[in-house]
Parts: C-alpha cells; sequence; structure tokens
C-alpha cells in the first residue's frame, strides 16, 4: 500500500542523507586548501592575489624562518651579479607573495619540477601554475585581455606566433634578465624590444621503436624510403606548434615534394607530436618524427623508444617567455624569469629530459647545443608558413 | 440541485484570479535565457564579426560554407551520428524491453551494468579501444595473429566503423534509461485488454507496448544522435588517423593556430538548423497522439514469460557490457598496472606505483576528483529543477508561446561543447554578471549543457501524466502549484531521479566545454585526464580513469539504493 505523504518526507530525508554522502565523498576525495567550495564562488572575484598570497606566504614563512633566504652560491661571474640583483627581486616579490606562470613548454611532470626547483630556491614565493596547450593558455590569455582581467605575470607558450602579436597590442612588459647572458649569441635577444626572450628549447627528432627497428633512418630524407611504408607516424601540423614548425623546416629544405613523397608510406597522423611516441611505445608503427623530450623520458622509463638526432639537421623549436605589463606581480615574475636561466632550473629540466637552457648543465643525452646540427625557423617564416602549411596538408592527406 | 447552487461561491475578482504560480513560470522561463539564450546570442555576435577589426560582416559564412574541406567534415558528421543513433536506438530499446517488461534473469545486473557504461566518458573508451583493436599493437589483433597465424589482425579501431562502434556503445545507456523509464511507467492492463482481443505476446509487444513507449524511443534517438554529433574525443582519437575529419575537429582546428573564433561561431551555426529540424520532426511524429499511461486509474506492472528464452536473452544483454566495460577496463587495468606500459601486463612490470601516485601523491588528481563530483551534482540539479519547470510550462501551456521555451531548452545541445563554452566564456568574463574563474561557471556551462536531455525526459514524463489528476486537486481546492507539488511530482519522482542522473553522469565524463573554462582552482577530471593523454602518459591516464570510475560508480549506486529504495515496491492492485 502506498502512502504519498510519507514518502515525500523520507524523501526530503533522503535527499539529506545523499547530500550528506556527497559531502563525505568531496570530503573523503581530500580536498585541498585550494578547493573553493562553489557556494562561495559567486561572492569572490577572479583572484585577489594580495590576501590569499599572504595568507600562504605567512603560512610559509615559518617554515622558512629556519632555511637562509638567499639563493645557493654560484660558481660563475655571471650567476653571482645575477644573485645580488636577485636578492633585491627576491624582497620584492615575498612581499607580493606569489607569481602565476601559464606554460605550454612541456609535460604537467617538468612544470611541477620547474615550480618546485623555484620554490626551493626563493621560499617565502609561492608559485600557481597551469600547463595546457599552448592555444589553450592562449585563448586564455586573449578572453582576460577583452575582459580586463588582470591574473597573469609569465605567459610561456611554445608559438612563436603569439608573442609578436601581444607585443603589438602592448600588453607585454620589456624586460632584459641579467641571466640571460649566458645563453648562446644567436638566442639572446628574441625581440629587438626585449618584449620577449627565451623561455624553452626543444628539438624535432628522429624518434623510433628499439624492438623492431636495429637500423633507424639518420636522415629525414631516409623516411620516404619504402622500407618504412606503414610504419610512419606524425603529428598534425594544425593541432602543434612543434609538428607545424617541422613541416615548414622540410617544406623550406625539400619542398612540398617531401611530403608528397611521404604520403605514398602512409603514414599515421595524430594530433600532438607526442602521440608519436605513444605510437611507437605500444609497436604501433616504427619510426616518425617527435620530440626529444618525450621520447628520453618513455626511454628511462624502460619503454622501447630512443632518438636519433638526424644527419641533415634537427629542427630548433625556440619557445619565449614573457612578463604582462600588467601583471599584478611584477617583481615575482622578473624573478621567476630570471630563474629560467638559472642552473637549478636546468638541473631540473634535465631530470625530465628537458633541454638546458644553462649551458653549465649537461643535456640528458650528453649532447649540448654546439654537438647537434640544427636549423632553426625565424618568426617570420613560421608565421606565413605555418597557416599554409595547414591548407597544403589538408590537401594531401585530408585531415 | 439546491443545496450545490447554494455553496457556489461568487465568480473572484481579477485579483485574486492572478496565480503565484505565474512568478514561478516567468522565473523558469528568466533563468533559461540566463543559461541558453545570452551565450548563444554572443555566440551569434562572433560569427558575424571580420578577424580582427571586429566590424560585422558576412565574410566568415562565405568563407566556410563556401569550401569542400569545410563542407566534407559535416557530411561525416551527420552520416556518424546517424549510425550512431540507430544501433544505440535499436539495441537500447530492445534490451529495455527486456529489462522492464519481461521476466529475464539478471534484470537488476543488467541495470547495474549499463549505469557502468554511461559513467565512462567516450573518450576514455576509445583509448581503451586503442589498447585492444590497434591495427598493429592491438592486443585482441595481436591474439588473433597468435592463434590463427594469420598476417595482421582484422579488426582497425582506426576507422570510421570504429568510431561508429566506440560511439554506439557508450550511448546505448541514453536510449535505454529513456524507453526503460517508459516502459517502467506503463501498467499492463493495456496489455491485457490486447490480450483479451486476442492478440499473441509478440503482436501486443509490437502494436501496443512498443507504440505506446514511441516518445522515450524518439527522444532517445534525438538525444543519441545529437551526442554523436557534439562529441570531440572519439573522433579526436579515433577519426583523425583514419583521415576522416568531422565538425568538432575541424571546430577544434580553429581554435588552433592560427585562431579563427569567427569561423568556428559560424561554422556552428547551422548545426542549430538541425536540431530545429529534428524537433519538427518529433512533433510531426508524436504531436497529437496520446501517450498517457499514469491515470486516475490503479494499475499493475506485470512481466512478460520469455519461456526457454530467459538465458538466451540474458546472454545476449550481455554482450553490450562486455564490449563496453569488461574489455575496455580489462586493457586499462592491465595498463594501469604497468611501469612502462609499452612493455606490456608482464611479470617484472607489474606495480601499483601509479596508484599510489593518483590517489596518495598526487593532490591536484584528489583536488579534481571532488571537483567532479560537486559541479556535476549542482549542475544536474539546476538542470533538473529548470527542465521540470520549463516542461510544466510547455505542456500544459501556461505562458503564451509556451512552445518557444520548450525549442529554447532543446537548443544547447546541438552547439558543440567547445563553442557554448567559448559562448559562455564571452558572455560571463566581464560585469555585470561575472563568474570566469570560478565553479560558477562551469556549473553553468554542464547545467547548459545537458539541459536539454533534462528537458526531453522531465517531457517525456509529464507527458505521461493526464492532466485529469491535477484537475482533481484543482477542483478540491488545490492551486496550480499546490496540484504540481502534491499530485504531480510524486508520481513522477522516479524519472525525475533518472534525470537527474542522465545530467550528473554526462557532466561527470564532459570533456570539451570543461577544457576551457577550468582554471587551476576548478580542474575537474576529465580535463586532468585528457591532459595526460596529450602528454602520452598513458599509465597514469588508465589508472586515473579506473580511479574516477570507481569512485563516480559508489556514489551513484549509493545515491540510486538511498533514492531507490521507495519505488522498487510495486503497488499491488487492492
Amino acid at each position: 500500500m502506498t502512502n504519498a505523504r510519507l514518502s515525500r518526507r523520507e524523501l526530503v530525508r533522503l535527499a539529506g542523507a545523499g547530500g550528506a554522502l556527497l559531502l563525505l565523498a568531496a570530503c573523503g576525495g581530500g580536498a585541498a586548501p585550494s578547493a573553493a567550495p562553489p557556494s562561495s564562488a559567486p561572492a569572490s572575484k577572479p583572484p585577489a592575489p594580495a590576501t590569499s598570497g599572504s595568507a600562504r606566504a605567512s603560512a610559509k614563512s615559518a617554515a622558512s624562518a629556519a632555511a637562509s633566504a638567499s639563493a645557493k652560491p654560484a660558481g660563475s661571474a655571471a650567476a653571482s651579479a645575477a644573485s645580488a640583483g636577485d636578492a633585491q627581486l627576491y624582497e620584492a616579490a615575498k612581499k607580493e607573495g606569489k607569481v602565476v606562470w601559464w606554460t605550454a613548454y612541456y609535460a604537467q611532470s617538468a612544470a611541477d619540477a620547474a615550480a618546485a626547483a623555484f620554490k626551493a630556491k626563493y621560499p617565502g614565493v609561492e608559485i600557481e601554475y597551469i600547463r595546457q596547450t599552448a592555444q589553450v593558455v592562449y585563448q586564455r590569455l586573449t578572453q582576460d585581455l577583452k575582459a580586463n582581467v588582470k591574473e597573469l605575470d609569465v605567459f610561456s607558450s611554445t608559438d612563436f606566433s603569439h608573442y609578436p602579436t601581444l607585443k603589438k597590442q602592448g600588453v607585454l612588459m620589456p624586460y632584459k634578465p641579467a641571466g640571460v647572458s649566458v645563453l648562446p649569441k644567436d638566442l639572446q635577444q628574441l625581440d629587438a624590444d626585449d618584449a620577449f626572450q627565451l623561455g624553452s628549447l626543444g628539438f624535432v627528432v628522429i624518434n623510433y621503436n628499439t624492438n623492431k627497428v636495429k637500423d633507424p633512418p639518420k636522415k629525414w630524407t631516409d623516411l620516404l624510403d619504402s622500407r618504412w611504408k606503414d610504419q610512419v607516424t606524425l603529428g598534425h601540423p594544425g593541432f602543434s606548434g612543434f609538428v607545424g614548425n617541422w613541416v615548414v623546416a622540410m617544406v623550406q629544405k625539400y619542398q612540398w615534394d617531401y611530403f608528397q613523397k611521404l604520403a605514398k608510406n602512409n603514414p599515421k597522423i595524430g594530433r600532438s607530436i607526442n602521440d608519436t611516441v605513444a605510437d611507437e611505445v605500444s609497436g604501433e608503427r616504427e619510426v616518425g618524427a617527435g620530440p626529444d623530450n618525450l621520447s628520453l623520458e618513455e626511454k628511462s622509463k624502460g619503454n622501447p623508444i630512443d632518438i636519433m638526432f638526424p644527419e641533415d639537421e634537427a629542427v630548433l623549436i625556440v619557445s619565449p617567455v614573457a612578463i604582462m605589463k600588467d601583471a599584478p606581480h611584477p617583481n615575482a615574475a622578473k624573478l621567476f624569469e630570471n630563474f629560467l636561466y638559472s642552473t637549478e632550473y636546468s638541473q631540473a629540466m634535465v631530470k625530465t629530459f628537458n633541454f638546458p637552457l644553462n649551458p653549465a648543465v649537461k643535456p640528458a643525452n650528453g649532447k649540448g647545443l654546439n654537438d647537434i646540427k640544427y636549423t632553426r625557423v625565424s618568426p617570420e617564416a613560421q608565421e606565413k608558413g605555418i597557416p599554409e602549411a595547414i591548407q597544403k596538408w589538408r590537401e594531401i592527406f585530408n585531415v | 440541485m439546491a443545496a450545490v447552487t447554494a455553496r457556489a461561491e461568487p465568480r473572484p475578482g481579477l485579483a485574486r484570479r492572478f496565480e503565484a504560480s505565474i512568478l514561478l513560470w516567468a522565473a523558469a522561463a528568466g533563468v533559461l535565457g540566463f543559461l541558453v539564450l545570452v551565450p548563444l546570442a554572443w555566440l551569434f555576435y562572433a560569427s558575424l564579426q571580420a578577424r580582427g577589426t571586429g566590424e560585422l560582416t558576412v565574410a566568415n559564412y562565405v568563407e566556410v560554407f563556401s569550401r569542400r574541406i569545410y563542407l566534407q567534415p559535416i557530411v561525416s558528421s551527420l552520416e556518424l551520428a546517424l549510425a550512431v543513433a540507430l544501433i544505440a536506438m535499436v539495441v537500447g530499446a530492445v534490451i529495455a524491453w527486456l529489462v522492464a517488461r519481461s521476466d529475464m534473469p539478471g534484470r537488476g545486473l543488467m541495470r547495474s551494468l549499463i549505469l557502468g557504461a554511461f559513467t565512462t566518458p567516450p573518450f576514455l573508451g576509445a583509448v581503451a579501444w586503442i589498447f585492444l583493436a590497434a591495427p598493429n599493437s592491438g592486443w585482441l589483433n595481436k591474439a588473433w595473429v597468435a592463434m590463427t597465424g594469420a598476417p595482421r589482425g582484422p579488426i582497425s579501431i582506426f576507422s570510421f566503423g570504429g568510431a561508429i562502434f566506440v560511439m554506439a556503445i557508450y550511448s546505448v545507456p541514453y536510449t535505454f534509461t529513456f524507453v526503460s523509464g517508459a516502459l517502467e511507467l506503463m501498467s499492463s492492463e493495456i496489455e491485457d485488454a490486447a490480450a483479451s482481443l486476442g492478440a499473441g505476446a509478440w503482436r501486443t509487444t509490437f502494436q501496443v507496448t512498443l507504440p505506446l513507449a514511441m516518445p522515450a524511443v524518439v527522444s532517445g534517438f534525438i538525444m543519441s544522435f545529437l551526442e554523436a554529433l557534439a562529441l570531440f574525443g572519439v573522433p579526436a582519437f579515433l577519426l583523425i588517423p583514419a583521415r576522416q575529419p568531422v565538425v568538432t575537429t575541424q571546430l577544434y582546428l580553429f581554435f588552433q593556430n592560427p585562431l579563427r573564433v569567427e569561423l568556428a561561431a559560424a561554422y556552428a551555426m547551422p548545426l542549430l538548423l538541425v536540431t530545429m529540424a529534428f524537433l519538427y520532426l518529433q512533433r510531426r511524429l508524436i504531436g497529437r497522439k496520446r501517450f498517457t499511461t499514469i491515470t486516475g486509474k490503479g494499475g499493475l506492472k506485470r512481466l512478460v514469460k520469455l519461456g526457454r528464452w530467459r538465458w538466451p536473452a540474458l546472454g545476449l544483454c550481455l554482450l553490450l557490457p562486455l564490449l563496453s566495460i569488461a574489455l575496455p577496463y580489462g586493457a586499462l587495468l592491465a595498463t594501469s598496472l604497468s611501469r612502462a606500459w609499452g612493455k606490456g601486463p608482464v611479470p617484472g612490470n607489474l606495480t601499483l606505483y601509479w596508484y599510489q601516485w593518483a590517489l596518495f601523491v598526487n593532490k591536484p588528481t584528489q583536488v579534481a576528483i571532488s571537483h567532479s563530483l560537486w559541479y556535476s551534482a549542482a549542475a544536474a540539479t539546476i538542470a533538473m529543477i529548470v527542465a521540470v519547470l520549463v516542461a510544466y510550462v510547455v505542456q500544459r501551456k501556461l505562458l503564451p508561446a509556451a512552445e518557444v521555451l520548450g525549442f529554447v531548452a532543446m537548443a544547447p545541445f546541438v552547439v558543440p561543447g567547445i563553442v557554448l563554452a567559448i559562448g559562455f566564456f564571452s558572455a560571463y568574463a566581464h560585469p555585470p554578471i561575472l563568474l570566469y574563474g570560478t565553479a560558477g561557471i562551469l556549473i553553468a556551462a554542464f547545467a547548459t549543457r545537458f539541459l536539454p536531455i533534462a528537458y526531453s525526459n522531465a517531457s517525456s514524463i509529464i507527458r505521461a501524466v493526464n492532466p485529469e489528476l491535477e484537475n482533481a486537486a484543482r477542483t478540491l481546492g488545490c492551486g496550480r502549484l499546490g496540484s504540481l507539488w502534491e499530485v504531480t511530482l510524486p508520481l513522477l519522482k522516479r524519472g525525475i531521479l533518472a534525470g537527474w542522473l542522465l545530467v550528473f553522469i554526462p557532466a561527470l565524463r564532459e570533456l570539451s566545454s570543461a577544457v576551457f573554462l577550468f582554471t587551476p582552482r576548478t580542474t575537474v577530471m576529465t580535463t586532468v585526464i585528457f591532459d595526460l593523454s596529450d602528454a602520452g602518459n598513458y599509465e597514469a591516464v588508465s589508472t586515473l580513469g579506473i580511479v574516477m570510475m570507481l569512485f563516480t560508480f559508489t556514489v551513484v549506486v549509493v545515491a540510486y539504493r538511498v533514492f531507490g529504495r521507495d519505488f522498487t515496491v510495486q503497488r499491488q492492485a487492492a
């Protein structure tokens, strides 16, 4: 027999029980202090840096009181000059409390390592960061700019073309960190007005499955050999800045003929350049044009993959870094940009198989910039070449 | 007679005839506008803006619809969606009938398994099926090669058929829920009437039962179709290697380098025409026929006896969970237990490291899990409240031009998640309503994204309730609102719960809109998983996929048990 009145009261009680269960589940999920409950969300405006930053900074300062505040002693003159200027910046940064950094340079693990190294070197300055693909962070930044939301301090994209555009809009702060002098001469001044500097280096190389391939291709043109039919894997220039760069470089060397011939080998086309690594690790395909950093990281895990720097030049991907003109924490931002040229950062990079910026630190596989034959696509060539490349790619590969 | 006349009250004046409930209907319509119309309006505005300058122009539409490379994906998308919807509709309806109206054994088990499939994000299923059925490295193919000595395995998941397959197996839960919801509420007396006129069991099913469930079947088809049109993850993983671009992958390309938001907005607009066409079709098919099955007279649901077909039927039904749960999660489990997934799940490579990492070491994961649960629950609640109110207004025609509200409620689903997210962002990233950076914008986006399902569900269950019940209450003095609360809603409890889950679960597995709206403080599970897959870390992807599924499935089962206990008791004939 049904009793509508009773079951409705029970319904309300059960709703409460269900809500409590959800609450338990949410709390059991281990909500970190930074997770704001949805009910309070509408009340808060986009991040109020002062309040939250200082709250965390004061919590941290108790712990860091024991540790000495200054940077680790560095050997070279450049480093000690940098650390002198550093100390001033550091004090100012501590007052600001944190730096907000958006990066597309590398995988999440490398971003985590970079952030940890920064916190270790500069206790008292928090770092809030997102790792996302270049287009996503750029899209978010453009929307922020349109909405006049000022939350970002340091912008690290792998798409070079973002920076001249932002510079033209007048939203970048010109800044030349002292540490830039450790870099090779041709990479010291990416922009005549110092609106942006070098932030990251990576290579597109030939990667291959070590179980199936005993005699890997040594040149890009070797990939055209019919021996590799149905065994090549590539990313897509529309989805990946690295692949776009690589395509433009190949077209500069060998014209579109290269890709007409490559199409005959029926390559598997993914999205990110990292898809080549997944394909080779699983054995789905045997060779491809892939990123040095992820390939080496997978190799270190024990996966059957390795890289080959091609004789007809690996493609060097230069990614800039810039500070926003209206950054809410300008001193912390400058401190962070300086940090990118330090040995601590480069060590964190090498541990995660990324290319170190500081020449004092040896890369993971031992080959420094001077030992590698590489080519670099100029920003102008990228800006014009990549959209064109995507169209032609579409015509050749239908996707 | 005289006594009745004497008791009749004078007709109340205009002020008293104004029902307070009108305010509620107006408020519901207002919220609907906020959730749906504002972002879509911004989207439309964006589609008319010239690149960079912002001045108004139709050049975007011209560019996007005059080139073969942009028209071809539209055709592919429509073919894909049609195939997926047809398969999901047929399979879903068959299983729904077997579970809701026959005496097949293991009906409860089937329900749980279908719920499990529903909890799975389709792109996670796609990743798992790549492990299983990639042409060279897929485990099923390798097993085939080992057993038969053939040079290659027979299946390639990187194909149009592969994408249809993966989308369909995760779309069946939609159609199943819609159809079984309708079949549950049907009392057997209609079938008894058919039997008493001489119809056999099969004839009754095809000529009486299923046609009565027609609105649910058609709604399920439409939902599957529109979801298949809007999915991004599965085409990204399976159709790009298959060299078959579709609308969502093309839209994503418009947001890559070079960024062409205005082209994306223009490209998305005509999809709204598709919704209109489908809604019109739905109206023509079921518009004027009567589908009420809950009436003022009592009824009993009796199960159809299958006889010796009981166990074969179960075997047939279990095929679906085998393909959508057992095999894929087995693959994910195996990968999650590997230290280096390229070496396979062999001794020496087995480890619990990734589970340790996900559950105890990696704080961002824990935060993302709790966010996912909270935001989805909030979105489902908002969506259901708005949907029930709006569906009620539409079905009972309480406001002028009520049907327009119905169309507005359905509009968001055909706009791909990515594009809706951009519309949301453009609309709510500045005063007067500043939601960006908070959980609010994600919740609002999820609620809007799945409002059509909630509305469709609410609409079909309200349609099943004959107005005579509420009218009876009103003649006894209850207001319109009172009769809704005291009479209609209790009858619809189970349907409303089903609708809530129909929004909660897809919100949990939603990726395409979350990717553009989240910030470090508001990450969710799907964005974390997708990021890791983009970085090639498939061990972590598999581990997080399994953790997420266990968590959400537990929550859902608990909620279902707690709410469902009332309703598993069948009403017995007096």
